[in-house]
């Protein structure tokens, strides 16, 4: 058996193919059943020519027997012929000499091819046929009475035909001794060949059916058992077990095994994966049967809900859900397990630790389980989350209605969605009634542009955003009642997730208008009523301090010259303050023309060539070529206040000096001194109102504080830049740069001025 | 050289007629309204108007007005006096026919000279 076992080993290493032992199992039968016949058949031809060979004996016996006696009975036909010539021995004679070749011929047949039987055939044939011969002479010799003849004939007859009969007896019994011997041996041969047949036969079977047991051996061994093997893995896959070894081999059954492993490692794999999945997540995985316990649960709900696996399994889920959801929860479960498909709610759960979460469940019933498979996930902090959101919302919401800016939120097309009551107080309409109109229709434009024409609606939407995005810009409202006011409008685009929308910011400024006016009327009334009087106070000064009424006692010319010198201090300060109100208020109306800058050098010049001389300072303008686009008037104003700043702070005997230079499109011009210069950290404070660099200089050197402020406003409305370069000790550099001549001429700031700009030049 | 001067401020219409009488040696007359001052330019035909801007009932772009509209008093000069000094408004001023704008406070040494420079530009 461990040969065989060894030979099957050696077989299976030749790493058949289920359908190369197959072949064998049939081929191997097959060859050994074609070997036996083939063999059989040769044993049963031996036996058949051994009978063959017999009867052929039998036969060459028989027929030398015949020839024997054929040749016996002519002599003995020819003796009794020569004794009664008789017709009866005549006619026996006769047949019996004509028989003898046809009895040659036949046992020459019977001989057939064996070469020494042959030649003892023609042996024979000759002494037969010298006997006939003979008998033939002999009988001629009678036939003519020749009796002489006859009986000497007979006589040497006798003897030759002794002869002729003994050597013919002595090749016959040649002949046929070989097959007397081959007769006699015969039988025995015949059954010896039965025999071997029978022996062969016999064992042919057995061999067959061993072979045919072994093969089957082998195929159990190579096919069946290693199947066996398959089937147990499967059933071990099933039940989680490990599976068999890999069968051996290379063929389709090892194959097999080999697929059969790696889905079986991929399966479990996954299976760990899965597994380490649902003990990896946040979320709660659970399944509960039909009388609602939980049967398994991952680790999960311990981090969630407080309670270990051991815990909740067998706890009925009921126990968990906190009371006051404890009702919907079961319809819940109750339409789950109706519709036997996915559904999710949300309850809240109760911690083991008494506090409680929302969670929201997607659960599915498995009726084949009898399980409802459940995720349970915590949505606690986006609830809270959510809810942040509403109060964000609420508090923005609260933000929007308490605000004093009307807002107005449009659609990307101008089409308005909502607003805040304060848009609602100033228009006078309630957002039910503006839902969905345009915007438009909030403004006085809508009485020359139709809301319901696309093209104006258009038109007037891309102006405002244009004008009005991220800046402030004033327009007409116009409200319910159809009454237009003044309106501050400024657009911001809000990105939200339905895309993009505008808030319109209004802010009714008719009061702001109102107390502008009211302002503006002030000034002008101030200026009227404090000018009025102050024109005759400083004309009766000055009419004074020359001597037009007479000369005064030294004296009262002292004192007058005091109050002139105070009055036109005080004309100067209601000046200033009227400036700088105009300034700021933008009011200080300006006409822009090109003009020589030299003039206005010339008219400083001018302005304060006499205070210069009574401070015993010199003025040194550089002449210039320049054309600066500017409102003389107001540049002189400029340079006068830069010019007496310089003489105010130079030392006595200093100069001044007035240089200009022109680059890139604009003009600057400087106005060096030799005075104390200007602290560092004062450069930037000088130009602001009421700043000096000493509190006494107001008291000592004069001016109000506001002459830098107004240049600063001035060359900014020039739309050019004010400042100073300055060491202390050593001097300062003040200059400004104006915008040099502008090709198109005269311009103005705005189109009334523009007007009476024209009219006056026509 | 005769000047008339329409302001409803006596003081004011004192000083500029110290002003222009004794420094600039002008023949001067003078009214407190912007009637009387139409009346006065009928009458005497003076060589220039020294208008004040703001009077009440008639202020002086009316009264300008009026002093353009007679036939009379069509062709004399007219220089307002104002103490609005907004570039724009003296534009606005000169527009409606005012010859030159002088403004308040006027210094009462130069106002005659100024006077005689605005006549002289205008010819």
């Amino acid at each position: 058996m461990n040969s065989m076992n060894s030979i099957i080993d050696q077989i299976q290493r030749l790493n058949l193919k289920i359908v190369h032992k197959g072949a064998i199992l049939v081929l191997v039968p097959l060859v050994f059943e074609l070997i036996f016949i083939c063999v059989l058949t040769g044993l049963v031809q031996g036996a058949e020519q051994e009978i063959k060979q017999q009867v052929r004996s039998k036969a060459i016996i028989s027929q030398s027997n015949t020839l024997s006696k054929s040749i016996y009975d002519a002599g003995v036909a020819l003796v009794g012929y020569s004794v009664t010539k008789s017709a009866l021995f005549d006619e026996r004679f006769n047949k019996v000499v004509k028989q003898i070749p046809e009895d040659l011929d036949e046992l020459r047949s019977i001989v057939g091819e064996n070469p020494r039987q042959q030649d003892v055939v023609e042996n024979i044939k000759k002494i037969t046929m010298n006997g006939v011969e003979m008998l033939n002479q002999t009988k001629s010799a009678i036939d003519s009475n020749r009796v002489d003849i006859a009986h000497f004939r007979a006589r040497h007859m006798y003897k030759e035909m002794r002869n002729i009969a003994d050597n013919l007896q002595e090749e016959l019994k040649q002949l046929t001794e070989t097959e007397r011997k081959i007769e006699r041996e015969s039988p025995e041969k015949q059954s010896r060949s039965r025999t071997i047949l029978l022996v062969f036969i016999f064992g042919g079977v057995i061999t067959n059916i061993v072979i045919a047991l072994l093969l089957l051996w082998f195929f159990a061994r190579s096919v069946k058992d290693r199947l066996d093997v398959l089937t147990d893995n499967s059933y071990r896959l099933a039940q989680s077990q490990p599976l068999n070894p890999l069968v051996g081999g290379n063929d389709e059954i090892s194959h097999l095994d080999s697929v059969f492993h790696s889905m079986a490692e991929a399966l479990t794999e996954a299976t760990r994966k899965e597994r380490a999945v649902i003990d990896n997540a946040v979320d709660v995985i659970c399944s509960i049967d039909t009388d609602g316990k939980f049967v398994a649960v991952n680790p999960a709900c311990f981090e969630n809900w407080g309670y270990t696996q051991m815990e909740i399994v067998g706890k009925r889920f009921i126990e968990l859900i906190a009371p006051q959801d404890i009702g919907e929860t079961i319809k819940a479960v109750r339409a789950i397990r109706a519709q036997e498909g996915d559904l999710q709610f949300e309850n809240r759960v109760r911690r083991k630790d008494g506090s409680e979460t929302t969670v929201s469940w997607s659960a599915y019933w498995s009726e084949k389980e009898k399980a409802m498979f459940c995720v349970a996930h915590d949505i606690s902090i986006r609830k809270t989350a959510e809810e942040a959101v509403k109060a964000s919302e609420s508090r923005i919401r609260s933000i929007m209605n308490h605000m004093i800016v009307g807002l107005v939120i449009v659609d990307s097309s101008g089409r308005i969605e909502s607003m805040n009551p304060q848009a609602e107080k100033i228009f006078g309409f309630t957002t039910a009634e503006l839902e969905g109109r345009h915007v438009l229709c909030l403004f006085a434009d809508s009485k020359f542009y139709s809301e319901a024409k696309i093209q104006d609606t258009d038109t007037f939407w891309q102006t405002l955003s244009d004008q009005a995005a991220n800046k402030i810009k004033e327009y007409e409202g116009l409200t319910k009642r159809g009454e237009e006011f003044p309106i501050e409008v400024l657009l911001s685009e809000l990105n939200t997730h339905e895309g993009a929308r505008f808030i319109v910011n209004v802010v009714d400024v008719s009061e702001r208008k109102e107390v502008e006016r009211l302002k503006k009327e002030f000034v002008a009334t101030v200026s009227h009523e404090l000018r009025t009087p102050l024109t005759s106070i400083r004309g009766s000064l000055t009419l004074l301090s020359v001597g037009a009424l007479g000369a005064l006692p030294e004296q009262a010319q002292k004192v007058v010259s005091i109050a002139e010198r105070n009055t036109l201090r005080l004309i100067g300060l209601i000046n200033d303050i009227l400036d700088i109100e105009k300034l700021e208020s933008g009011k200080l109306d300006m006409v822009f023309v090109n003009t020589g800058l030299q003039d206005i050098l010339d008219r400083s010049e001018q302005s304060v060539q006499a205070f210069a001389q009574a401070d015993n300072i010199s003025i040194d303008i550089k002449p210039s070529q320049a054309i600066v686009y500017a409102d003389a008037d107001r540049i002189v104003q400029v340079l006068v206040n830069l010019l007496s700043n310089a003489i105010k702070f130079s030392p006595p005997g200093a100069s001044v000096e007035v240089i200009t230079e022109e680059t890139f499109g604009f003009v600057t011009v400087k106005v060096v001194d030799k005075g104390r210069g200007v602290p560092e950290a004062f450069k930037k404070l000088l130009f602001q109102r009421f700043q000096q660099v000493e509190a006494s200089d107001s008291k000592k050197k004069g001016g109000t504080g506001l002459g830098l402020a107004i240049c600063k406003g001035i060359v900014e409305q020039h739309g050019g830049h004010i400042g100073v370069d300055s060491e202390e000790g050593k001097g300062s550099t003040f200059w400004f740069k104006i915008p040099a001549m502008h090709t198109d001429s005269t311009l103005v700031v705005n189109v009334q001025e523009a007007e009476a700009g024209s009219g006056a030049s026509s | 050289m005769r000047a008339l001067i329409i302001d409803d401020e006596e003081d004011t219409r004192e000083i500029a007629k110290m002003s222009l009488s004794i420094l600039g040696g002008f023949e001067v007359i003078d009214a407190d309204s912007g009637k009387q001052g139409i009346a006065l330019a009928e009458a005497n035909k003076p060589d220039v108007i020294l208008l004040d801007m703001m009077m009440p009932f008639m202020d002086g772009p009316a009264t300008l007005e009026a002093l353009h509209d007679n036939d009379a008093t069509r062709d004399i000069p007219v220089i307002f006096l104002t103490a609005k000094a907004m570039t724009s408004e003296i534009e606005k001023l000169r527009r409606m026919g005012a010859r030159g704008v002088l403004t308040k406070p006027f210094d009462p040494t130069t106002l005659a000279l100024q006077v005689q420079e605005i006549l002289k530009g205008s010819n």
